[in-house]
């Protein structure tokens, strides 16, 4: 049986009409259209899916859509604001830290949670927060010079 | 991968709960986190027709220090477990293993009480429905074979939880609320060492896990947890180690000694005659030595995954080494 939820996403409320076995990640490509989130191994196993939900990184592929029911979920398409990138956003292209991109915005939320509670984080600490995202391409060193680069940049 | 179709049921007190058990009993599973749960169903392993959330009993998520011991319901994540203060200062051996569960982004909604409750794994078992079809079903899966074993009617998959060791190094109790009765009981008992059903609750009777009760250790009490597997990033234990240690500062003398094991049974393996060795004794390089030699005896993996057992005891072996050999001080 369908039930309604109700979500603010990236800022904007939405009222969903949801059966309890779709997966936030499900409805939030399929229903809302909102396709940059990705599904990779749909287990658990690969970031692609990363959200913030409330604020916390989470794989949407393990989480049900009737569970987050009032709250507040970000996702990959909220993060420019009036059409500039985010700081994030900048560095990873300044960096390089982007080749097939499909590790991109979920690694990208994953490094906005960690900026926002650790604002000058040690490289291990970089390494730890993304530890959920696998990127197939980059070798990673790239993206962790670019999550860097924001920090040391946002610290002067 | 899509989930099976269930109905959702987000009841708001744990009374309402058992009584949903009861009422549906062998049809229904709890949900905590969902992140063992939910892949299970992915995979088709487990295809309740309820699913019940555990989301709405509030009282179940607090994190608390009371008289001489810290009380954790079952619903803290296992984030709120390594951030919070007082087990952080007094059990870091359970921030330590909390730490090391999966990654960040499970972390932030695996539950400590979906943890302890964590299936059993088997490489032919823990696969989607489409490659599990490539054999028959395995006993576990309902058929009658163990294709590790190839024996009938056993299963011998594997514990490979993080907390529990933890947690039962400390000496910790569990609550199981169920029909018009509480218990209380060691977590330890909590296992039955048998593949297929390996928790008390996994035959699907009404009970829920409420409460974890762990006593403060005493003074000088050091521990820490040790994790040995292929991606530190994300895996599941091949093996892992809770270890405690005190030693009598004026002496030097062991007083208490405990290691406790993940991924090389059916159950979280205690091995008592290790720390035998070790307690009563001034820990030097020989006494370690020979405690790691008499745990990698105590312990017996299977083959369910991708390491040789004879593999695993090494490791067993070098682990109970370096975990004495930084908790004992002891210069090699
Ligand atoms: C990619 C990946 C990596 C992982 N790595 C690890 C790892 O390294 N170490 C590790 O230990 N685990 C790991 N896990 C497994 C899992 O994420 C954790 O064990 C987690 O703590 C389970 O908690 P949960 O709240 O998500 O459980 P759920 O999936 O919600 O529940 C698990 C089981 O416990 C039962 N249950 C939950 N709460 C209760 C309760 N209060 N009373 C009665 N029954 C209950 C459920 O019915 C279910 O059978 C991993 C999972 C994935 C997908
Ligand atoms: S140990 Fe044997 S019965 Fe158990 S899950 Fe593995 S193959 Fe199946
Ligand atoms: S798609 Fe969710 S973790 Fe891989
Ligand atoms: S850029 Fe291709 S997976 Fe990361």
């Amino acid at each position: 049986m369908k039930r309604l939820i109700n979500i603010v996403v990236n800022g904007e409320p939405h009222e969903v009409a949801v059966n309890p076995e779709q997966t936030l990640l499900e409805i939030l490509r399929e229903e809302l259209g909102l396709t940059g989130t990705k599904k990779g191994c749909d287990q658990g196993e690969c970031g692609a899916c990363t959200v913030l939900v409330d604020g916390k990184p989470v794989s949407s592929c393990l989480v049900l859509a009737v569970s987050v029911n009032g709250k507040s979920i970000a996702t990959i398409e909220g993060l420019s604001q009036n059409g500039r990138l985010h700081p994030l956003q900048e560095a990873f292209v300044q960096h390089g830290a982007i080749q097939c991109g499909f590790c991109t915005p979920g690694m990208l939320l994953a490094a906005k949670y960690l900026l926002e509670n650790r604002p000058l984080p040690s490289e291990q600490e970089i390494k730890e927060a993304i530890a959920g995202n696998i990127c197939r391409c980059t070798g990673y060193v790239k993206i962790i010079e670019a999550i860097t680069a924001v920090a040391h940049s946002t610290a002067q | 991968m899509h989930l099976p179709k269930f109905e959702y049921l987000e009841p708001g007190e744990t009374s309402e709960v058992v009584s949903i058990l009861g009422k549906y009993r062998g049809q229904c599973s709890i949900i905590a986190g969902g992140t063992d749960l939910l892949v299970a169903m992915k995979q088709r392993r487990q295809t309740p027709k309820y699913v019940i959330s555990l989301a709405k009993v509030s009282e179940l998520k607090q994190i608390r220090e009371e008289a001489g011991m810290i009380s954790i319901g079952p619903l803290a994540t296992l984030e709120e477990v390594v951030a919070s203060g007082p087990i952080q200062k007094k059990l870091p051996v359970l921030a330590q293993a909390a730490w090391e569960v999966g990654s960040p982004l499970l972390r932030t909604v695996a539950t400590i009480g979906g943890n302890l409750c964590l299936d059993t794994r088997c490489r032919f078992y823990n696969q989607s429905e489409f490659w599990r079809g490539a054999r028959p079903d395995c006993f576990k899966a309902g058929g009658v074979i163990c294709h590790v074993t190839n024996k009938e009617n056993t299963c011998y998959s594997t514990f490979s939880g993080d907390i529990a060791p933890a947690l039962i190094a400390l000496n910790a109790q569990i609550q199981l609320i169920g029909d018009g009765d509480e218990r209380w009981l060691p977590l330890a008992r909590f296992y039955t060492g048998v593949g297929r059903i390996p928790n008390l609750l996994a035959a699907g009777d009404n009970e829920v896990l409420t409460e974890i009760k762990v006593p403060l250790p005493a003074d000088g009490t050091k521990g820490l947890y040790r994790k040995y597997r292929f991606r530190e990033s994300i895996d599941f234990p091949l093996v892992g180690l809770a270890a405690i240690l005190r030693v009598d500062p004026d002496d030097g003398i062991c007083q208490e000694a405990c290691l406790v094991f993940s991924g090389v049974g059916s159950r979280p393996v205690q091995a008592a005659e290790a720390e035998n060795k070790l307690i009563g004794k001034r820990l030097n390089e020989d006494i370690i030595a020979a405690a790691a030699e008499t745990a990698a005896g105590e312990v017996h993996p299977v083959k369910t995954d991708r390491v040789n057992p004879q593999f695993k005891k090494k490791i067993v072996k070098a682990m109970v080494r370096e975990a004495f050999t930084e908790l004992g001080g002891v210069k090699s």
